[in-house]
């Protein structure tokens, strides 16, 4: 009899985690239907979701806003020209996910199509009028000391950029709450030192710092409605309160009146990350800032760049100009952007306003190595790029990128370069005393369709994990018989 | 007309609506163009709906004069919320009801309704567009278009101002769609082919807002992937330049490209003088029974 032992290789499949940043989109999907339900009641999330939704499955939405009866599946269908079949069953899938839709029978025998209820009315409600005014808009007394939008962006930029400054140079403590420390701390983006309990940076914080402000918030913010389910706020009314403000008007004044005292504590955090500005905790009035209003444009990938426009980035200007020789020139004074530049290049010089490095394939690996990908290494320098890199004229072709088009390359190359290797879990079958015995199992393996790898020559096979048990039992089997 | 097949990051839409009184529609009755009024604020709102960064104008076309019903220049209204619709929606509307009263009530008196100054408004939309794009960040793709509502009936007395107005669009690669409400409108159907928009003459007022929806809706990249109706035949007849009178047959300026339903010894737009005296076909014919 032979004997298979079986040792398990137990690969580390993800060998550095790198951070999960969701969108509204994938949110929603990961949470139940009764919670849908509840927020579909809210027309600023139907909004919100809308927006969210592919392009064409918003146009979808929109010819099936007025129609009262289920519609034929093939009728929507047929909206599509055929050669966008997949994109049109992609915008289907996500449709039905996020429950903005129901198969419903039609008196016919065909399967059709049909709105949510909750979701159609509250999202007629935003578009058309009706129902009730939203919680934060009570006529308020003209403010006397009413704020504008460049005192409204110094402010949230100040308050977000002490969150940041915290998470780097965690030694000054002051203008941060416990509250705020113990979000980040539950994000995985810091943690407490093993020596002294201080908070440190996580590799995830370094990735986090690279993401654009408003990815940013929206991941804080997502961890933070984690954390309030437990403090006993409701996650559905924290989160039809951000898109209020999200969708509320910059340089606005909106009064507090008519808040339930959770919305009330949550205001006040708000507040303290710098989305909403409050004079007074008692002031009944607030002003949501860039911070909160860009929730809603959140996914907009390249769309950031630059700044500016109604849902556009707090008034930053770009720093950062890249040269087709890797180097990287840096106007900057602040630590903080210093040490994110440090992440993946290698600095040569340091002036009193201006750092130079240069990207080489060590920095750039190195920085892969502790998880960043080459994207957000690549959109981090586009976010930041000089307005001056935006204006280049690249000889009359209109540019996707901002950065030199082999730098881009170059950083996607190295990349590339590390993924030589596909990792599939599975289980080592050797030591078989017979030949038979070997190609009997191999056999019924790849019938199967589980077998990763064999060699005949040292009787050694490789079965994926799935098909263990499956080849197990047939050697068992096999064994007893023979 | 735009090349680039990928989404665009913002959309910039222009309204422009007739309000002409002497359209067929409104002097039947009056109360239609309250219908249609509030369907295209719909409309409007819908395009401000699918994205964050999508923007808006909306210019309103009287026989005197034509004016942006919104944006509102000067300081926006204060608007407050008054029901669960989106505070910007409802400053679009109250916008647009508001400066269309003012509008309606500044129209002299005294005067006939004469025709709409489509083309006029037309140009000014494409301002609109110049001054959003010089003033847009750099690096934003956006792209542009412009919708006429209009239930009048198109003359050739416009004529030379519609196509300066459409090339210049299809030069700054902005699309014009149109969307007649009454009669067939051939020189507006030509702009459109032109600047690669779509024309649609609604059978019916009633839906509107559906009509809109469906057809207008989607943006520039969005077109090409839904079945949309079709361009179908344009009428290309040129209007002359003396009568304003569509033609099949006509003279050209050898210098300018003027079109003359007659002809005449001096061009009137360019004042060049024709040293030939009469009908071309003769003079080859004398030079051949001299040789």
């Amino acid at each position: 009899m032979s004997d298979s032992s079986k040792s398990k290789s137990s690969l580390n499949l993800n060998p550095s985690p790198t951070l999960q940043c969701k969108d509204l989109h994938e949110y929603l999907k990961s949470r139940s239907p009764q919670f849908l339900e509840t927020l579909y009641n809210y027309p600023t999330i139907c909004l919100a979701v809308y927006r969210e939704l592919p392009e064409l499955a918003r146009h979808f939405v929109i010819r099936l806003l007025f129609v009262e009866q289920p519609v034929p599946q093939a009728v929507v269908t047929s909206w599509v020209s055929q050669t966008y079949a997949k994109e049109q069953a992609k915008s289907c899938e996500a449709l039905s996910e996020l429950l903005v839709w129901q198969e419903a029978p039609i008196p016919g025998g065909m399967p059709g199509w049909m709105l949510a209820q909750s979701f159609k009315k509250n999202l007629k409600v935003a578009l058309l009028g009706g129902g009730r005014p939203w919680s934060m808009s009570s006529s308020l007394e003209p403010d006397g000391k009413a704020r504008d939008v460049a005192f409204l962006d110094a402010y949230a930029l100040e308050r977000w950029e002490c969150v940041l400054h915290y998470m780097v140079g965690s030694a000054q403590t002051e203008g941060i709450s416990a509250d705020a420390v113990r979000i980040l701390l539950h994000a995985g983006l810091m943690t407490r030192d093993a020596e002294d309990g201080s908070a440190v940076i996580t590799r995830a914080g370094f990735q986090f710092l690279l993401l654009s402000t408003a990815k940013q918030v929206w991941l804080f913010l997502q961890h933070y409605l984690h954390t309030a389910e437990k403090r006993s706020l409701s996650a559905a009314e924290c989160l039809a309160f951000l898109y209020q403000l999200s969708f509320s008007t910059l340089g606005k004044d909106y009064s507090t009146e008519g808040m339930s005292n959770n919305m009330l504590v949550f205001l006040q955090h708000l507040r303290e990350f710098g989305l909403v500005y409050q004079r007074k905790r008692k002031a009944g009035r607030f002003y949501p800032t860039r911070l909160a209003l860009n929730m809603a444009s959140g996914r907009g990938e390249g769309a950031e760049a630059g700044g500016g426009g109604a849902g556009g980035a707090p008034a930053q200007r770009g720093y950062i100009m890249v040269e087709t020789n890797y180097r990287v020139y840096a106007y900057t004074q602040t630590s903080l952007q210093v040490a994110l530049l440090g992440l993946f290049t290698e600095l040569l010089y340091r002036f009193p306003n201006l750092v130079v490095g240069v990207l080489t394939r060590e920095s750039v690996r190195a920085a892969l190595r502790g998880g960043i990908t080459a994207q957000q290494v690549v959109h981090y320098l586009q976010q930041h790029a000089h307005p001056r890199m935006h204006s280049a004229d690249t000889a009359g072709v209109r540019a996707t990128s901002a950065l030199p088009p082999t730098v881009l390359d170059q950083i996607k190359l190295w990349e590339s370069e590390r993924n030589r290797f596909t990792y599939t879990e599975g289980v080592v079958y050797n030591q078989f005393l017979s030949q038979a015995d070997f190609v009997v199992l191999r056999d019924h393996a790849k019938l199967q369709g589980v077998l990763t790898w064999q060699n005949e020559r040292s009787r050694t096979m490789v079965v994926t994990r799935q098909g263990h048990d499956d080849v197990k039992k047939f050697w068992k089997r096999y064994s007893k018989t023979s | 007309m735009a090349d680039d097949e990928a989404p665009s990051d913002s959309s910039l839409l222009v309204i422009i609506v007739d309000t002409n009184p002497n359209q067929r529609y409104i002097t039947e009755d009056p109360k239609v163009l309250t219908n249609c009024l509030d369907a295209v604020i719909g409309f409007a709102n819908s395009h401000l709906m699918q994205k964050a960064r999508n923007e808006l104008a909306v210019i309103g076309c009287h026989f005197h004069k034509s004016e942006y019903l919104y944006p509102s220049p000067g300081k926006p209204l204060d608007v407050r919320q008054i029901d669960g619709q989106y505070e910007l929606f409802t400053l679009v509307e109250k916008t647009i009801k508001m400066r269309l009263v003012n509008l309606v009530k500044s129209q002299p008196q005294e005067d006939k309704p004469g025709e709409s100054l489509l083309a006029g408004a037309v140009a000014m939309a494409l301002c609109f567009i110049a001054k959003i794009r010089r003033e847009s960040p750099p690096g934003l793709r956006m792209t542009s278009r412009i919708l006429i509502v209009t239930g009048s009936s198109d003359t050739a007395a416009q004529y030379i101002n519609y196509m300066n107005v459409f090339f210049t669009a299809q030069k700054q690669q902005v699309l014009i769609d149109v969307c007649s409400l009454d009669k067939h409108l051939s020189l507006l159907q030509q702009g459109c082919d032109i600047t690669g928009g779509l024309y649609l003459k609604v059978p019916t007022l009633d839906g509107l807002l559906q009509y809109l929806l469906w057809v207008f809706l989607p943006d520039i990249s969005e077109r090409n992937k839904l079945v949309l109706p079709g361009r179908g035949r344009v009428d290309y007849r040129a209007a002359c330049f003396c009568h304003r009178e569509l033609l099949t047959i006509g003279y050209v300026c050898s210098v300018c490209l003027s079109v003359f339903c007659k002809f005449s010894p001096i061009c009137t737009t360019c004042h060049t003088v024709f040293k030939i005296g009469g009908p071309l076909p003769i003079k080859p014919k004398k030079k051949k029974m001299k040789l």
